[in-house]
């Protein structure tokens, strides 16, 4: 079966520091895969892995077999990479400098996924309706993000990222920073694109994972230490640690 | 004990205050006696001022600086592009691949350049410019100007190019950008109040700067030339050779000059201050 | 793992960089190359005589040396008495508007062409100093030999010195305020704990800044040996070499300026100003780096 990532035996080095040991797993087409684990696991620089961003860190060094949509992402062009990964961070970042509409925009202009205005026009209202964010800013595109709230933003990162149309979407603890309400409308979101997109999702909150997850990655101190559908690691976790996460206790 | 306390703080205050006073005061006598000095001077020689040649020492009329104000325009026109291409590209390429060895020998260079005494540069582009073309020019001047600004201009660029959020570099890269795209459309966008600042303060330096000219330039003032490769003259140059002569019609010269360039480095100290809007992160 | 975008890019900005890093090599290159024959021909008494005389073909930069060095000590001391007081109002006394205000006067003040300082030196502060600092200090205290001369022009080591030294207040100023600011609001909010008035938590926090105020001065005195337009104006222009403050002397950078047009005519005298200059740029990049150096390890230690 063809999977849409797949990590062999992968090992990062950041500042000389062993980080992830020895990761392997599967992501399947067009699933949620969680990964959870708690603070300093790994997680972000797993994900990283993935749309090489981690190479923007001049320290940091990547062993291993990674293919993702078929490719050897490590030896692969990462800036034609990353055209077809979409990225959600932890704390939202749309740019400052342009508008709403703006910042939807040049994620399809410069991945070509629009080639005049009016395309341009209907992508960007795609975005944010798939976003859940059209209704309430259909009527100031022109407005800059700092004026929007924190969900508000997080929803425009999602509506950037899917401006793309990638097939994958990497999403960075993406409710972390967010209200309970706001994180709500982004789990909805995510859960619509499931069957268009591959998601790969890390998070802290065994109860946001237990919604949204198909299949789950525990890991701990760099290494996985349990994986599989995620019926099975919610209803019958077999080692300590995911009884533990799962619990809530790490 | 407790008043006396008090008592020392209320002083103390009072000695800050006076010294800072004396501090500014400077500036203040600086500015008022310049622009008395030298409107006078102006406005009694009219539009002349800027259009006719300097006089001779004994002439009652003021004549003009338009040599040294072609000349000066030249510079600057020539110099500050030269100043921030190179500035600009070289520090983008420190904060990119900061680890990279040229990156940090840059640093080092711009670091050890800005405490090159002026006139010592002044001094090899005579060397390397003006003795092998056989005479002074506007080129020369230029590359002076050019050497003693970068450090200047680099060291700015660079500390504004850092500043940008990381997390907003990452967000351009997440999309699909390249590296020249994520600069261009991310990070020089959102410092472009610091990089316009920093372009004005460049143009402030190089319209100021004397010592850099002193034996490139060539001080010649006596019509007026639009040729690059020939000799010219520059205002602060004008400035400081009228400055130490004898004949009161100099002087006035020199005076009039002085409040040009200080009206002209106030328009661009207070563009550079109020009218370049910031970007809300 | 380098990709071939991230080449391409790399190859785009590459000249500039070098032609950074070429221009210093050949600047440090021709002073050196150019000074060698008078320091081969003269040996060390070029440095350590005092005397400029081309006719002869005889050359001592002592006392060009030496009034760099004075004067840079002389203006970075004076830059020093004042910016730290403006410095102390800025940061601790001034609030809103009136801050954002004296900020940019300061901040105007560092921009100004220094030939517009030169002028003002030259033309009313020599005046000024000469009739209520220089005159009645040799009349009254002629026992200290630096005030121990008569003063018969207003252009002196001390008049330079203190003229460049006003012309290094914004530059100081803004080094100490950015030291000042960055000392973490702990130890600010410490002193407030302990019940300090402005006076003693201002003195705490300036012990703090110490270093910075140290590495200040050492770039101060490096800014100023290498000032040109107010030595000339105003430091008088001549090789007398004396340990008097009040009488005339030379810079090697007035020095350079004003005896370089000439010395082509003769058989040294163009290096041995290069020789000079070669001096001065070897102190001030030391000094440059020293107080860089002391700036970002105090930097280290106390801002974290």
């Amino acid at each position: 079966m063809d999977y849409a990532i797949e990590m062999n035996n992968v090992n990062v080095y950041i500042d000389n520091r062993h980080i992830l040991k020895n990761i392997s797993l599967k992501v399947p087409y067009n699933t949620v895969y969680v990964i959870m684990g708690p603070s300093g696991s790994g997680k972000t620089t797993l994900l990283r892995v993935i749309n090489r961003l981690i190479d923007v860190n001049p320290n940091a060094k990547v062993e291993g077999v990674v293919k993702v949509l078929g490719l050897n992402a490590l030896n692969h062009d990462p800036y034609d990479l990353r055209r077809h990964i979409g990225m959600l961070f932890q704390v939202p970042n749309p740019f400052p400098h342009m508008t709403i509409y703006d910042n939807v925009a040049v994620a399809a202009r410069i991945n070509n996924v629009a080639r005049n205005k009016k395309d341009l026009y209907e992508v960007v209202k795609w975005a944010l309706e798939k976003a859940m964010l059209w209704d309430e800013v259909k009527d100031r595109l022109h407005d800059y993000p700092h004026q929007l709230s924190g969900g508000q933003k997080q929803r425009l990162c999602l509506a950037r990222a899917l401006a793309m149309k990638p097939k994958i979407l990497l999403l960075d603890e993406p409710t972390a920073n967010i209200d309970p309400v706001n994180a709500r409308k982004l789990e909805e979101a995510i859960i619509s694109l499931k069957n268009e997109i591959t998601i790969v999702m890390v998070t802290h909150n065994p109860h946001q994972a237990a919604r949204v997850a198909d299949y789950v990655s525990i890991i701990y101190d760099g290494r996985i230490v349990e994986q599989g559908p995620a019926s099975q690691i919610f209803l019958k976790p077999s080692t300590e640690i995911a009884q533990k996460l799962l619990r809530g206790e790490i | 004990m407790y008043s006396w306390r008090k008592l020392k703080d209320r002083l103390f205050l009072a000695l800050v205050l006076a010294i800072s006073i004396v501090a500014i005061a400077p500036l203040i006598h600086l500015i008022i006696v310049t622009m008395l000095n030298g409107f006078s001077v102006i406005l009694n020689a009219g539009l002349g001022f800027f259009t006719e040649n300097p006089p001779t020492p004994t002439s009652k009329n003021v004549g003009g600086i338009a040599p040294s104000l072609v000349g000066s325009i030249l510079l600057t026109a020539l110099s500050l592009p030269i100043t921030v291409f190179i500035a600009l590209f070289a520090s983008i390429m420190a904060v990119e691949f900061p680890n990279n060895p040229l990156s940090i020998a840059v640093d080092v260079v711009a670091k050890s350049l800005a405490s090159v005494p002026t006139i010592v540069v002044s001094m090899v582009v005579y060397l390397l410019v003006v003795v092998p073309m056989g005479r002074f020019s506007i080129l020369a001047g230029a590359i002076a100007l050019t050497i003693v600004s970068l450090p200047y201009t680099y060291t700015y660029f660079s500390t504004y190019l850092r500043s940008v959020p990381t997390t907003y570099r990452e967000a351009a890269f997440a999309i699909g950008m390249s590296r020249w795209r994520a600069v261009i459309n991310v990070s020089l966008p959102i410092i472009r109040r610091g990089f316009l600042v920093t372009i004005l303060m460049t143009m402030a330096r190089i319209l100021g700067e004397t010592a850099a000219l002193l034996f490139t330039v060539g001080r010649y003032r006596t019509g007026v030339s639009f040729s690059v490769l020939s000799p010219s003259d520059a205002i602060p140059l004008l400035i400081f050779d009228y400055i130490l002569t004898p004949y009161k019609v100099f002087q006035e010269v020199a005076w009039g000059a002085a409040t040009l360039l200080l009206i002209a480095y106030l328009i661009i100290f207070i563009v550079a201050k109020f009218v370049i809007k910031e970007v809300r992160l | 793992m380098i990709s071939k975008r991230d080449k391409f890019f790399i190859l785009s900005l590459l000249p500039f960089s070098i032609s950074l890093l070429a221009i210093l090599i050949i600047t440090v290159i021709a002073i050196t190359s150019r000074s060698i024959d008078s320091i081969a021909f003269f040996g060390i008494k070029l440095f350590t005589s005092n005397v400029w005389d081309p006719e002869h073909e005889k050359y001592g930069v002592l006392g060009p040396i030496a009034g760099s060095l004075i004067t840079s000590l002389l203006a970075t001391l004076t830059a020093l008495a004042l910016s730290i007081p403006l410095s102390i109002l800025i940061a601790e006394y001034l609030h809103g508007a009136a801050k954002n205000f004296m900020s940019s006067i300061v901040e105007l003040m560092s921009g100004l062409p220094t030939i517009i300082y030169a002028m003002w030196s030259s033309t009313y502060l020599s005046l000024i100093l000469k009739t209520y600092v220089m005159d009645p200090l040799s009349k009254y205290l002629s026992f200290i030999p630096i005030f121990s001369c008569r003063v018969i022009s207003p252009f002196t080591l001390f008049t330079a010195g203190i003229s460049m030294g006003i012309y290094l207040v914004p530059y100081i100023t803004a080094l100490i305020l950015e030291s000042y600011n960055s000392i973490p609001i702990t130890y600010k909010e410490a002193c407030l704990g302990i019940g300090a008035t402005r006076y003693e938590t201002v003195k705490i926090l300036l012990s703090l800044i110490k270093p910075a105020i140290l590495a200040s001065v050492i770039l101060g005195i490096a800014r100023a040996l290498g000032e040109t337009t107010i030595a000339v104006t105003t430091v008088g222009n001549s090789m007398y070499l004396s340990s008097c403050l009040f009488s005339p002397g030379y810079t090697v950078s007035a020095l350079v300026a004003s005896q370089f047009g000439n010395a082509y005519l003769y058989k040294f005298a163009e290096s041995a100003l290069y020789a000079s200059s070669l001096v001065i740029l070897g102190v001030a990049i030391v000094l440059s780096f020293t107080g860089l150096t002391i700036m970002s390890n105090w930097r280290r230690r106390v801002v974290v």
